[in-house]
């Protein structure tokens, strides 16, 4: 029986162990299930979680062919850990630090010294940049060097593939904002918001299937779509470098706009810089002058005081007048040509085919001030143009008390009036499209990532003059370039072509100097516009005659007619006599 | 272990056999008991197995996906590098420096053929190389030109292209000048007509054609 008692004895010591480890671990159990399981679950999650950017991309702008003037694109910024950075193990073989960093400069067009020192300033930091922005065929080659301390990240990037060629237009991105043009002004369609997403991956780094949550989904930016067209951009902003560097110009500005839409096909401004690389460029020409530079026009806009002449009833282009050669404003105070200085007789459009100042002053004085100024108004000058371009300048049209009586005679042909050359092309495009002024169109619209299409505000087409008003005119600046002293070099065979030009002189703080902004504006096909052509210069040295902007013009407007394979003119013109 | 106990004494007591009342009660009951746990025992390892095996395919097929996405990210890289490419080529100025590299001069006085009456539109003259500008800058010079390295490239395969296309121009006069001289015998125009185009590989699309 002692045995036996015995036996139980240690029976019940071993169960009473047996129990009482057996509540150890349930007590563990518990405690790590129950009463710590969140905690230690969220801290388990977080070792095995990873947290990345979900990149979205800002959205393009295209010309009105589809072509990218402004994309997004990957590119990587290369860093390294410089508290394990050395030399390492490749194929068996031992690469050292420093030939590593050689093959990274030579990859990347980077000072292999200056990698070094990156890495070697700080050792026990854990990060630092070596090379920013790299392309992905880079990133490839990079990778193939295997150097295991090199961390390559993804970024994005803004490129502008056109280059310079619409850079005043799109404008372009600062570090972490949008800086000019449609780039910001466009922003709210443009723009991409970044999303997060979260994974879990096992110690080699694959990603654990069924693990990735977004916790913020990236937004894509929409496109904005232009009416550029970037080829004929490209040939306006060469012309006015050829041509401009050759007259030793400060600027020049062109615009293409098509009659029937409004639509500008093309604004290019010289010097213009290079959106991709714009830190040496000074700000004057980073932007579109174009748009925001006023100026005082000078002769281009006799047709358009002509025009409004013509609509009110107080001359028609056939009608006679003496132009004298110098005409009184008041005692003492005298208009006077550029040239001529004796009386002469013309007609209203023998004064557009001379550009008489005189004549136009004694047509001027048929017209009220303050109908003159509803007129200029109405053609769109002392407002922004429809586009609304980023920094758009209004310009400046004198009325009621601020006119003056010089300035009053002055306006009609562009002095002591200011506007842009956009206005300008505006106002041509008016006279072209038998007196309706369209708004001007540069942005079309934003087209949303799911296909979503905004049209890009516009304004209601403007009746300004009638049409037979503009016919005439249109037909007097036809003169000019058939019979006037330009024709050869502003014809172009085939076609009928109507322009006008024009030399104003610029203000200063003293009154007019000896600068001058020398442009042509003009039209064709003649007999039925399709295409308005404005070019102007600023402050040109080796010629300051309006004549050296013609060749200009006429590379730009004979580049249009051929670009669009506009058919050449088959009625032959009649055109209204000049003198009498 | 206790629901195959379970399970197996149930059975058990519902399924009253002859066996049961046999000689040898305890040898007839086991065997059938044995039979139960081999079965159940089979059928937990198999689910277990099955589970293992499952569970491989899976993250296999992680591994597979990973790859498969690595490879849909490398396509992506080569098509954008590819696209870059394609977006430098396609820049005006580059086009305009390649097509006067090989030659193209502008003509600003156009003439136009109309087919309808064969009335030639314009002045039909050749134009003047000399007046050709090139390629200007146009950002003041402020900062250098960035050339994409495919631009280089292109540029000098299309002056190797050129050598080559010139002395095909000049065979194909040659094959020409023969065939008129068979033509003035017998009129066959379709011949000439046919062959002769394809000779010259259209190198540049017209920029219309974009």
């Amino acid at each position: 029986m002692t045995h036996q008692r015995l036996t139980s004895r240690r029976m019940a010591i071993a169960l009473l162990l047996v129990f009482v480890v057996a509540a150890l671990f349930l007590t563990r159990l518990v405690d790590v299930q129950v009463v710590r399981a969140s905690e230690l679950q969220e801290q388990s999650e977080a070792i095995r979680t990873t947290q990345e950017t979900v990149w979205a991309s800002r959205g393009s702008i295209v010309d009105s062919f589809g072509n990218d003037l402004a994309v997004d694109v990957d590119r990587y910024d290369i860093s390294a850990d410089p508290s394990v950075a050395g030399d390492f193990r490749r194929d068996g073989e031992i690469v050292s630090l420093e030939s590593a960093m050689a093959d990274i400069a030579q990859l990347t067009g980077a000072v292999a010294e200056e990698l070094i020192y990156a890495v070697r300033q700080d050792p026990d930091s854990r990060f630092t940049y070596l090379v920013k922005g790299v392309s992905p065929e880079t990133r490839l080659a990079l990778r193939e060097l295997g150097i295991p301390w090199l961390q390559i990240d993804l970024v994005r990037e803004r490129t502008y593939p056109f280059g310079a060629v619409a850079g005043n237009i799109t404008g372009m991105l600062g570090t972490d904002r949008p800086l000019a043009g449609v780039e910001l002004d466009w922003d709210d369609c443009l723009a991409a918001h970044n999303g997060v997403a979260t994974y879990q991956r096992g110690a080699d780094g694959v990603r654990l299937p069924g693990t990735t949550t977004t916790v913020e989904a990236p937004v894509h930016g929409g496109d904005v779509v232009l009416t550029l067209d970037s080829d004929l951009q490209w040939y306006a902003l060469q012309q006015l470098a050829d041509h401009g560097s050759r007259l030793g110009a400060e600027s020049g500005s062109a615009m293409v706009v098509r009659v029937n839409d409004g639509h500008i096909l093309a604004a290019a401004d010289w010097p213009t810089f290079d959106p991709n690389d714009f830190s040496q460029t000074p700000t004057s020409n980073t932007g579109a002058r174009i748009f925001s530079s006023p100026y005082e026009p000078g002769s281009i806009m006799k047709a358009i005081g002509v025009a409004m002449l013509i609509d009110a009833g107080y001359t028609y282009a056939e009608d006679r007048i003496v132009a004298p050669g110098f005409f009184e404003v008041y005692s003492g105070r005298y208009i006077k040509n550029y040239s001529v200085a004796q009386d002469t007789q013309l007609t209203t459009a023998g004064v557009l085919q001379t550009s008489s100042n005189t004549g136009m002053s004694v047509l001027a004085d048929r017209m009220p001030a303050a109908t003159a100024t509803r007129y200029f108004e109405k053609f769109g000058f002392g407002e922004i143009t429809a586009v609304d371009f980023l920094g758009e300048s209004q310009g400046v049209v004198n009325s009621g008390d601020s006119l003056d009586i010089v300035t009053r005679y002055n306006q009609f042909f562009g002095q002591g009036i200011s506007v842009t050359a956009a206005q300008m092309a505006g106002s041509y495009q008016a006279l072209a499209n038998d007196g309706v002024r369209l708004p001007l169109r540069l942005v079309d619209g934003c087209r949303s990532i799911d296909g979503e299409w905004v049209s890009a505000p516009t304004a209601e087409p403007v009746t300004v003059v009638s049409p037979t008003a503009a016919q005439q005119v249109v037909r007097s600046l036809e003169t000019i370039v058939s019979q006037g002293p330009l024709r050869n070099t502003l014809s172009i065979p085939g076609y009928r072509v109507a322009a006008k030009t024009g030399t104003a002189e610029i203000a200063d703080a003293t009154g007019y100097g000896d600068d001058r902004v020398i442009s042509l504006a003009g039209m064709a096909p003649a007999e039925d516009p399709e295409y308005v052509v404005l070019v102007s210069f600023t402050k040109p040295q080796t010629s300051r005659v309006s004549s050296a902007a013609a060749p200009a013009f006429h590379d730009v407007m004979s580049h249009v007619l051929k670009h669009y394979r506009v058919a050449p003119s088959s009625a032959p013109a009649v055109l209204p006599p000049v003198t009498w | 272990m206790t629901a195959v106990a379970m399970t197996s004494s149930r059975r058990s007591s519902n399924k009253p056999t002859p066996s049961r009342s046999a000689t040898r009660p305890a040898q007839a009951a086991s065997a059938p008991k044995l039979r139960y746990i081999v079965v159940t025992l089979v059928g937990i390892f198999a689910i277990i197995g099955g589970q293992l095996l499952l569970s491989i395919s899976v993250s296999s097929g992680a591994y597979e996906i990973s790859s498969l996405k690595s490879e849909m990210r490398s396509s992506q890289q080569s098509l954008q590098i590819v696209g870059e490419e394609i977006g430098a080529l396609n820049a005006p100025d580059t086009l305009a420096s390649l097509a006067a590299s090989m030659g193209m001069v502008e003509d600003n006085n156009p003439a136009y053929l109309r087919v309808s009456d064969g009335i030639v539109l314009g002045e039909a003259l050749p134009a003047d190389p000399s007046e050709q500008a090139g390629v200007v800058g146009v950002t003041a010079g402020t900062e250098a030109p960035v050339v994409a390295p495919i631009i280089s490239d292109v540029s000098a395969a299309l002056s190797a292209q050129a050598v080559v296309e010139m002395s095909a121009e000049d065979a194909l006069a040659q094959a020409l000048s023969v065939e008129t001289e068979i033509q003035e015998g017998s009129i066959q125009p379709a011949m000439v007509v046919t062959t002769a185009p394809t000779t010259f590989g259209g190198s540049i699309p017209s920029p219309s054609t974009r």
